[in-house]
């Protein structure tokens, strides 16, 4: 761009894979005009380790801790993403006790998740590390229930193909309930902080804008999809594990910008509360699995498999060779494919506003390079 | 000025403005020739220092350092790498005779004055400059704020892009 | 000037008794001359090295760390020594230790030198903070000139700091740093200079015998002005929510990314430091220095201002641990489009009252009528002027729309939802 006589030329900066706002080793070469961004490349890749290969040498139920460390901040949606194709494939019933303890961890680890996408959002339009610290305590005591039912924090590993692994301890309910009374007015101070905040609100607001038309072209899911405007949640869409029992609504944005995102997660934080209560008091008894053999042989043929993780819709594809091992596995990331609007939400923004997308969308390298 | 004091420090400030004026024009890095610079102006201001001066020399580091190394900054800045070679230059032969010419004329100026010194210096604080500039001197003052918003101005015009003419003249 | 301080040299009411007993012996012992070159030093030690300096270890790291560590709901440094009071210790020998590295293309003079010329104008501020009625290293009647001038010296010495590095994440700090500094020196000169007009002078010390005089805090009698002051010079010391040069998310640390080692050390310090020295000027200017109504009789003045510059330093932490960053643009045009006028506006109103006041040679307690007159108007400006300015926090959703069934667009309403 230049004018009246002032050449000005763009030069490439690379956010690059050693940043302390990429969430991950993460690389965008971002062509940059004083301020401007003119141009977004994104090299991935930093953290390729070959999954889908090394799955086909394993049995399926061998491949459920591949699955913990791809999405590794929301291991058991990924867990149950994984368990509901291979049920599928194999045709296996899931008690309802088993689906109903499905739930309430995928709803945990949704609150889990989505405390930290907030804090670390928050964080990157420049608060010193304090929303980080705020929301990183409330998801300590979910982690702490975590590792009470399945013995981790982190990567669980714990369902199974035919439920879950081990059964709820009995002193996980009142655990329970204790944290979702706690969750509550951290929810309401994180709002009453934050949407009246005109700092925060300058900043985030009509930034990354992404138009329904373009959501929906570039296979956006999650809360991107939500906050542009489309209600679509595989959870009402194509209910599983019994999510059609439990009464719930789906938060949908205005324009598609970061603040509706940000507006979207908040309000689904509240959503799993009510949810995972729910689903505590009609807890059902009975066996929290069905037996099926170490090494299950399912018949030839393949299967989608799709949850909603706190990212978007999680998709494992499977094509099963009546072998122990599964002939073909693959993962659809919500992270990669929300990634793909990613120039079309940059250019035009200073590159402050590119790291605030960039929190928005809220992507987690192990799943988007697996 | 008598006494030790005032002596040593003139002598210092002087050493320090000509060693810093010699080098804006003999360093090779048009950066280093501002560093260089923002030093003079720095000498300057002691001299004003020396001279009971403070406010003087209090205004010359705000608005030479503070403000016009600034400046110059910038419009370094913005040159194209190729240019920001302070080394040889075409104007190098004309440059050294307008400069022996205007030492010439100055040597002249310097020992014909008569240089009588008063016996007690003006008093030159903050609220006698004010009073000059608002009552006796307000004209030039004025003038003087008119020519610099007019600098602002065109320098805003200068740097407008075709775009946010084109939307101006829209409206 | 009378008080009850009397001229012993064991009242340590007014240190100045001491360091001038010292000062008058050693002009007895030592040849002509050498006291001159022996007073500033004394100075230096007994401002900087005895008050300063420890001032800004536990104030300023311990103190800052542990504070922010409570707004984030963690503690602070807790494990080096009791309490972690150790941690500063700590802090200084780790980067006294570490390896202070400089690339290969980068400029070494310059990167060399710019710590030195971050270090000295910080220094050099705390020479004119009066810390008691005789207790001024240099009372020199241009002192908040001399603020001004020597505030404007770190910023040259941040952006040799960027330019130097020869990375382009400290060339846009280096640019940032400057382009911010230079926006917002107007309003912060402007706002002090509407205190000159109140107090008829310049020089520090005879800003708080006007407090002491007419009994009232200059920040009650220009609110305004403290306001400007307390933005502008936040700005200058690259504090959040303005902390756009040195903004660790975007560009990583900004001008300093180069630096590491006791380098990036004086810089940190100094940011203190500097962070300390405004605080003092700003508790002197507008907090009334080292009178305290009378207080100052019985405690000594100079731990009074050292705990108004401590409960400024508070301010500074507290805005630093709560409110996210602003982006440049929006920084540049908060300066030029909100602060400006709001400075002239400030500007006018005072040079009313004072003409008002000299022209019908009013009595000494008209100073608390334009006091609350001024107060008002800040309010009123504070609350209708942000209003006129576009900000309606009824234009924002607080909370997303909800829908039962999934499937299919939601068309956007039409309407004051959006904009």
């Amino acid at each position: 761009m230049s004018s009246g006589g002032i050449k000005t030329e763009p030069f490439i900066l690379n956010i690059g894979p050693q940043h302390p706002s990429t969430h991950g080793v993460f690389r965008v070469k971002a062509t940059v005009d004083g301020e401007r961004v003119i141009d977004a490349e994104m090299v991935m890749g930093y953290l390729h380790r070959s999954m889908e290969k090394l799955a086909e040498e394993r049995t399926y139920t061998q491949n459920i801790p591949f699955t913990d460390r791809t999405d590794y901040l929301s291991s058991m949606s990924n867990n149950l993403g994984y368990c509901l194709a291979v049920e599928r494939l194999a045709g296996v019933d899931v008690p309802a006790r088993g689906n109903a303890i499905r739930v309430i961890m995928a709803e945990f680890q949704r609150l889990a998740s989505h405390s930290m996408a907030i804090g670390t959002f928050v964080n990157d339009t420049g608060a010193w590390q304090t929303p980080v610290m705020w929301s990183l305590r409330e998801r300590e005591y979910i982690l702490d229930l975590f590792e009470m039912t399945s013995g981790a924090r982190l990567t669980c590993n714990y369902m199974r193909i035919g439920g879950v692994s081990f059964d709820l301890p009995k002193e996980f309910e009142p655990a329970a309930r204790k944290v979702l009374a706690r969750l509550k007015p951290y929810l309401d101070e994180m709002e009453g902080m934050l949407t009246e905040n005109e700092i925060f609100i300058v900043r985030t607001r009509n930034v990354g804008v992404l138009p329904q038309e373009l959501a929906i072209n570039s296979s956006a899911s999650g809360p991107m999809l939500r906050g542009s405007g489309v209600a679509w949640d595989i959870r009402k869409a194509e209910p599983y594990c019994g999510y059609e029992k439990y009464d719930f609504e789906i938060p949908i944005g205005y324009q598609g910008d970061s603040f509706d995102r940000f507006l979207v997660r908040l309000e689904e934080m509240r959503q799993s509360v009510k949810i995972i209560e729910q689903a505590l008091d009609g807890l059902p008894g009975g066996p929290h699995s069905t037996q099926v053999p170490l090494a299950i042989r399912p018949p030839k043929g393949e299967v989608y498999g799709r949850v909603e993780s706190p990212r978007g819709e999680l998709g494992y594809y499977l094509v099963s060779d009546e072998g122990p091992s599964p002939y073909r596995f693959h993962i659809r990331p919500p992270a990669l494919i929300n990634l793909s609007a990613l120039k079309a939400m940059t250019v035009g923004g200073t590159i402050a506003d590119a790291i605030v997308v960039l929190g928005s969308i809220d992507i987690v390298l192990g799943e988007v390079d697996r | 000025m008598e006494g030790f004091g005032p002596t040593f420090g003139f002598y210092a400030m002087s050493a320090l403005t000509l060693v810093s004026a010699g080098g804006v024009m003999l360093s090779r890095n048009l950066l280093h020739a501002v560093l260089f610079l923002i030093v003079t102006f720095i000498g300057v201001a002691g001299f004003y220092i020396l001279l009971s001066a403070e406010f003087i020399a209090l205004a010359q580091i705000i608005i030479y350092v503070g403000a016009i190394s600034v400046l110059v900054l910038f419009a370094v800045l913005l040159t194209p790498r190729a240019g920001r070679d302070n080394g040889e230059t075409k104007m190098a032969l004309p440059g050294i005779f307008l400069a022996v010419c205007l030492a010439a004329v100055l040597a002249f100026v310097i020992n014909d004055t008569n240089w009588a010194t008063v016996a007690t210096s003006p008093e030159l604080t903050a609220s006698s400059l004010g009073e000059a500039l608002l009552d006796a001197w307000a004209l030039p003052f004025e003038m003087a704020s008119v020519l610099l918003t007019a600098a602002l101005v065109g320098a805003i015009m200068l740097v407008r892009t075709p775009e946010e003419e084109a939307e101006d003249a829209l409206r | 000037m009378s008080s009850l301080v009397t001229s012993n040299w064991y009242d340590i009411r007014d240190l100045s008794n001491i360091s001038r007993d010292i000062l008058e012996g050693l002009a007895n012992v030592l040849p002509h001359g050498v006291v001159y070159v022996l007073a500033p030093v004394l100075g230096f030690i007994a401002t900087f090295i005895l008050v300063v300096l420890p001032s800004q270890l536990i104030v300023g790291v311990y103190g800052e760390r542990k504070i922010i560590g409570r707004v984030q709901s963690r503690f602070g440094p807790n494990r080096v020594g009791p309490f972690g009071l150790v941690q500063p210790i700590a802090d200084s020998i780790k980067l006294m230790q570490k390896e202070a590295l400089t690339p290969k293309y980068a400029d070494r003079a310059i990167m060399w030198l710019a710590p030195i010329i971050f270090v000295a104008p910080c220094v050099m501020l705390f020479a004119v903070i009066p810390f008691g009625p005789r207790m001024i290293l240099a009372n020199i009647p241009v002192a908040l000139l001399y603020f001004v001038a020597v505030s404007s010296m770190p910023v040259l010495a941040a952006f040799m700091a960027g330019w130097s590095a020869n990375n382009k994440y400290s060339l846009f700090g280096a640019i940032r740093i400057i382009s911010m500094a230079v926006s917002y020196e107007v309003p912060l000169v402007l706002g002090l200079l509407g205190i000159v007009l109140f107090t008829q002078t310049l020089s520090l010390q005879d800003m708080v015998e006007w407090q002491r005089h007419y009994h009232i805090w200059l920040i009650a009698a220009e609110p305004v002005a403290f306001v400007l002051y307390f933005i502008g010079v936040g700005v200058e010391l690259n504090r959040t929510p303005t902390d756009i040069a040195e903004a660790e998310s975007e560009i990583v640390a900004g001008y300093l990314t180069e630096y590491s080692g006791m380098k990036w050390g004086l810089f940190y310090g100094m940011d203190i430091g500097y962070a300390l020295a405004a605080a003092a000027f700003g508790s002197t200017v507008f907090l009334g220095g080292w009178s305290m109504f009378g207080l100052d009789h019985w405690v000594p003045p100079w731990m009074i201002i050292i705990g108004k510059t401590h409960l400024f330093y508070f301010l500074f932490i507290w805005t630093r641990g709560t409110l996210p960053r602003l982006r440049i643009d929006q920084l540049m045009s908060f300066a030029w489009k909100f602060m400006l006028p709001v400075a002239l506006f400030n500007l006018l109103v005072i040079a009313t009252e004072r003409m008002i006041w000299v022209q019908n040679d009013l009595a000494d307690g008209i100073v608390y009528v334009f006091a609350a007159v001024n107060i008002v108007l800040a309010l009123a400006a504070l609350v209708f002027w942000s209003r006129f300015l576009g900000y309606r926090p009824e234009n924002t959703p607080k909370k997303p729309r909800m829908v039962r069934e999934a499937g299919g667009y939601v068309p956007l309403p039409t309407g004051k939802e959006t904009r």
